[in-house]
């Protein structure tokens, strides 16, 4: 039988692959190249649309807004979202429940409904073309998810290890710092990891909320590929590719983190 | 125990400069950053044409004497060449500078109304006609043009589609012609010419087809419906007969469109779409035709340009289907006026927004829009310089009607149409089809 | 034990933030289901029911509900099986699933947007990689019109949402099953269980929690893609793909009805309430023992 795991983790892995390998190709193809042969491999390495993305100093400015919109952000939301996850563990049924229930609750809300409601709210305040008001915006939509994950998650710490140094007369801060978060990290690890694709992706938000062109984020920029009924393919996929590589060696660098943070620690010790 | 500590200590890393971000990034967000008229990176831009707007940020009027204004629209294919317009309306308005903000056509729908509605964005700004003009009208977001000195400017018959109530609320500056795109030289590699009627069309689909050769390239699955049932349906009823539709006086399981939707399935069941029609897109029919393996590419005008970009050596013209005998023919073709300018009614720049319309409009401006975009335009007596620009110009002298669809003015009517149509080249009978598409219409008429 | 008062100060700041950025426009934005507001206008009536009441016999919002049904049932069926099937064999450490975890895992940080290109071009009748490759496999005969079959179109696009969030949900099965202590496994089969009544008797109890959090999160998810759909199929073709989610931004904005629109929402959240409570019920996520 293990013979029919290994093939299914390798057939997986295909299917992961391939697609994305054709986002590579594609970068690598002229227009008519690609027209002539949508899906092979390009018939020499070709960096030009890659020159052609970053030619301009314009593209490392957007790099660099998604960079600071999204750690920010996530930040931020590790921060709050871990205080009120450690919070709703610690609260009794009522006031824990209550404030669970009211989170979760957020996560079933199409954005459809809210998008046009909060752009005016902003307007109002005056925060339609601040970084500050989108990260902020971010963190508020993104609240019920990481509320929601944060609380699964910490609902599995040791009660007993907790208990035990309030006994000792620790305050809640110090139980917090201490114990609770050093035992969650891989599951702020996890965590961060989601969060960072959700927002560094995000185009809705940037949307409404980011008018200047020196704001600007990544995926906004991108957009400017997608023509009324011209989609420049190639050029397109060169966005994408750049725009997923920052994602991935993030991940890959964080991965370590997932792994060696296991839970099973402090039960073992 | 270490590797948390270290885990720990990073989260208190990041969440310290998250807040040190933030305060950076709130200080840069309000102080207005002048903007430097001299150096921009808009030369590098330009070239690479990956930024929406143009130079510095949106500092509101004031100050110094510079008026800034903003222009709302879709075409990101176009930013360059506005650049470039832009640049030469500032030099001779040295007060006014213009910033762009480009969404894609499919998004631009719901961001623009967001933003249209308080005024601050889009102080001219572009609409398409039909559904959205109606809805942006009922809103009082237009500005009234009517009595401008620039309308003469254009050719008058052609900014029809922006007027409404007698005044003129938008003005018209592209204008496409809703038809199929043919490959001349396979045309006349098989000795064919544009038919003149049905079984003319029948008898040249044949021919290309046993000669190995797909007779039409349809995108089944986004824009072939809403662009080929225009010609189709142009000579099976009258021009108005969507209006009448639209107020219950005509219904779509009458005769005119069950013979169209009868049309389409014949052109399917003889093999003379593409295999699963329903399944391709623009993209993948456009890359049957740019390779020569379609004759016939069902989209329209707008695409000549980006055709002959992805093959150099494509000859391309514009022909219609007929669907009825040749003397029974009213129209030849179908044209749309879209792109429409308009300076937004909430707007507190409208003196500047309509002095940039005016640049527009001025023919040699228009022309130069016109032929480094590939897309005609509304203005008078323009020069156009390419093949595919002039091959659309000739159709200007011909009897074309303007776009039916674009007559519906309910949007899920508009979707129920072409809907019908994709439903009967899923394999519906056109009865059912209609049946169907019916259903929903007398929903929306009961409201 | 009583838990200390700083805890209040904890919920200060997220609540605040959430209250007044997200809460209070959501509410706002529901509030306009009785009304006719069309999105723009600076004015609008109250219509009472009314809005309910067109939904009710809308034909065009019957079948958004039914397909939102069909695409959720067959995304979380996929998800959830294939990412714990894969997530129980990659639960050793060692560099091999490591990196097998990163490769699952790269579908997830690509925009939802971008997967949709990808898998427009790989669902091409004529030129995509899926039929392409088919055909050289000699198994011409499968080939499909993935994206144009009415029957198929909304399955196609339930694959292409499985692929883009797998990896994703392997993580927490993976965190999951490391959580359980190897002891407890290692008693069960020295006792005699074979591979699947360790599973079904140990395994399956203790994962409850990652498993009801898969589901629950991959039926929300489901519920609300937009992006997918709306890059590949657009709803199309007739209707066959049309969600609630496509639905709700056609009323809201296409139709000029954000009134109809934020009523259709006001279903579609009463929908994923109970959905998500049913689920918790069935997996029975509240009750972890030892």
């Amino acid at each position: 039988m293990r013979w029919l795991g290994r093939f299914a983790l390798a057939f997986y892995a295909a299917v992961v692959a391939a697609p994305l390998l054709l986002v590579v190709f594609t970068s690598m193809k002229t227009t008519p190249q690609f027209y002539a042969d949508p899906i092979g491999p390009p018939p020499a390495w070709n960096f030009s649309h890659y020159r052609d993305l970053f030619a301009g100093q314009t593209m490392w400015r957007y790099f660099g807004n998604s960079a600071l919109v999204t750690a920010s952000s996530v930040a931020l939301e590790l921060a709050l979202a871990g205080m009120i996850a450690y919070g709703i563990v610690r609260s009794g049924r009522r006031l824990g429940g209550f404030l669970f229930a009211l989170f979760a609750a957020g996560l079933m809300v199409p954005s459809q409904v809210n998008m046009i409601p909060i752009y005016a709210l902003m307007r109002r305040l005056g925060w339609t073309n601040s970084l500050t008001g989108l990260v902020l915006v971010t963190a508020a939509v993104l609240l019920p998810l990481s509320v929601f994950m944060l609380t699964g998650f910490m609902r599995t710490l040791p009660k007993a290890l907790l208990e035990a140094g309030a006994i000792d007369g620790a305050g809640e801060t110090t139980l917090l710092v201490r114990i609770a978060l050093p035992l969650s990290a891989p599951y702020l690890a996890a965590t961060a990891a989601f969060l960072f694709a959700i927002v560094w992706n995000d185009l809705l938000f940037p949307m409404l909320l980011i008018g200047g062109k020196d704001k600007l984020t990544l995926p906004l920029a991108l957009l400017q590929f997608r023509g009324e009924y011209v989609t420049d393919y190639p050029m397109l996929m060169t966005g994408v590719a750049v725009s997923t590589a920052p994602m991935v060696l993030l991940f890959l660098f964080l991965q370590r983190y997932f792994i060696s943070g296991a839970l099973a620690g402090s039960l073992k010790g | 125990m270490t590797q948390r500590k270290k885990l720990s200590m990073l989260l208190a890393a990041l969440t310290v400069l998250a807040v040190l971000l933030t305060a950076c990034g709130s200080s840069n967000g309000n102080n207005g950053v002048a903007s430097g008229s001299g150096t921009q990176p808009d030369g590098a831009s330009a070239s690479s044409g990956a930024p929406a707007s143009t130079g510095g940020t949106p500092a509101s009027s004031g100050g110094g004497g510079q008026t800034t204004i903003s222009f709302l629209h879709w075409r990101g294919e176009d930013a360059a060449t506005f650049a470039d317009i832009i640049r030469k309306f500032e030099q001779e308005n040295p007060n006014i500078h213009v910033e762009t903000q480009v969404y894609p056509s499919d998004q631009y729908q719901s961001t623009a109304q967001a933003k249209l509605t308080d005024g601050s964005v889009g102080d001219v700004f572009a609409a398409f006609p039909g559904a959205q003009f109606e809805s942006i009208a009922k809103a009082g977001l237009f500005a009234d043009l009517t009595g401008e000195p620039f309308l003469g400017n254009f050719t008058d018959s052609l900014i029809e589609a922006g007027r409404k109530d007698g005044k003129q609320l938008a003005v018209p500056y592209q204008l496409v012609y809703n038809i199929p795109i043919y490959n001349a030289d396979l045309f006349s590699k098989y000795g064919l010419e544009p038919p003149k009627d049905w079984d003319g069309f029948l008898a040249m689909a044949e021919k290309l087809k046993s000669e190995g050769i797909i007779p039409i390239a349809f995108p089944g699955a986004d824009i072939g419906p809403g662009q080929f049932m225009n010609p189709m349906v142009m000579n099976n009823a009258p021009a108005d007969i969507f209006v009448k539709l639209e107020a219950g006086q005509a219904k779509l399981t009458d005769d005119w469109w069950i013979k169209t939707l009868s049309q389409f399935k014949e052109l399917n069941d003889k093999g003379y779409f593409q295999k699963d029609v329903l399944g391709t897109k623009d993209q993948g029919a456009g890359a049957l035709f740019i390779q020569g393996k379609a004759a016939i590419l069902a989209t329209g005008s707008y695409e000549l340009a980006q055709n002959k970009r992805a093959n150099p050596d494509l000859h391309q013209k514009l022909l219609a289907p007929i669907t009825v005998p040749a003397d029974q023919a009213v129209y030849e073709g179908v044209h749309t006026t879209t792109f429409m300018l308009a300076v937004n009614a909430h707007s507190k720049h409208q003196a500047e927004a309509k002095k940039f319309i005016e640049f527009l409009s001025r023919k040699d401006i228009a022309g130069e829009y016109a032929n480094a975009t590939g897309q005609n335009v509304t203005v008078k007596d323009v020069e156009y310089a390419s093949e595919e620009l002039k091959t659309v110009s000739e159709w200007m002298t011909k009897k074309t009607v303007f776009q039916p669809r674009y007559t519906i003015k309910n949007a899920q009517i508009q979707t129920a149409v072409t809907s019908s149509i994709q439903a009967v080249l899923g394999g519906k009978t056109p009865e059912q089809a209609a049946k169907e598409a019916q259903a929903i219409v007398d929903q929306q008429l009961g409201k | 034990m009583k838990p200390g008062k700083s805890l209040l100060l904890f919920f200060l700041p997220g609540t605040a933030l959430y209250l007044g950025l997200f809460v209070y426009p959501t509410l706002t934005g529901l509030f306009y289901s009785v009304t006719d507001w069309d999105g723009l206008s600076p004015s609008y009536r109250f219509v009472g029911a009314d809005n309910y009441v067109s939904l009710a016999g809308d034909i065009v919002f019957r079948k958004a509900l039914g397909n939102s049904l069909k695409f959720m049932l067959a995304v979380v069926v996929l998800q959830t099986v294939a990412s714990l099937a894969l997530a129980l064999r990659l639960t050793r450490r060692n560099k091999r699933t490591a990196a097998l975890r990163a490769l699952y895992f790269l579908p997830t940080v690509i925009s939802s947007v971008s997967v949709g290109f990808i898998w427009t071009f790989v669902y091409d009748p004529s030129l995509g990689l899926l039929n392409s490759l088919l055909e050289r496999a000699e198994l011409g005969n499968w080939t499909q019109n993935w994206l144009g079959d009415m029957k198929l179109a909304i399955f196609s696009v339930a694959a292409a949402q499985a692929w883009a969030h797998i990896g994703q949900m392997i993580v927490l099965f993976v965190a999951g099953l490391q959580a359980i202590p190897a002891e407890l496994l290692e008693a069960a089969r020295l006792d005699g269980g074979t591979r699947w009544q360790v599973f079904r008797r140990v395994t399956w109890p203790l994962l409850a929690p990652a498993a009801a959090l898969v589901v629950s999160y991959t039926t929300i998810q489901s519920f609300k893609a937009f992006d997918l759909v709306f890059t590949m199929t657009g709803g199309g073709p007739a209707y066959s793909t049309e969600i609630l989610s496509t639905y709700i931004y056609g009323a809201a904005f296409t139709n000029g009805t954000f009134g109809l629109a934020s009523s259709a929402s006001v279903v579609f959240l009463l929908l994923v309430a109970l959905m998500t409570y049913l689920q918790f019920r069935l997996l029975r996520a509240d009750r972890v023992s030892y």
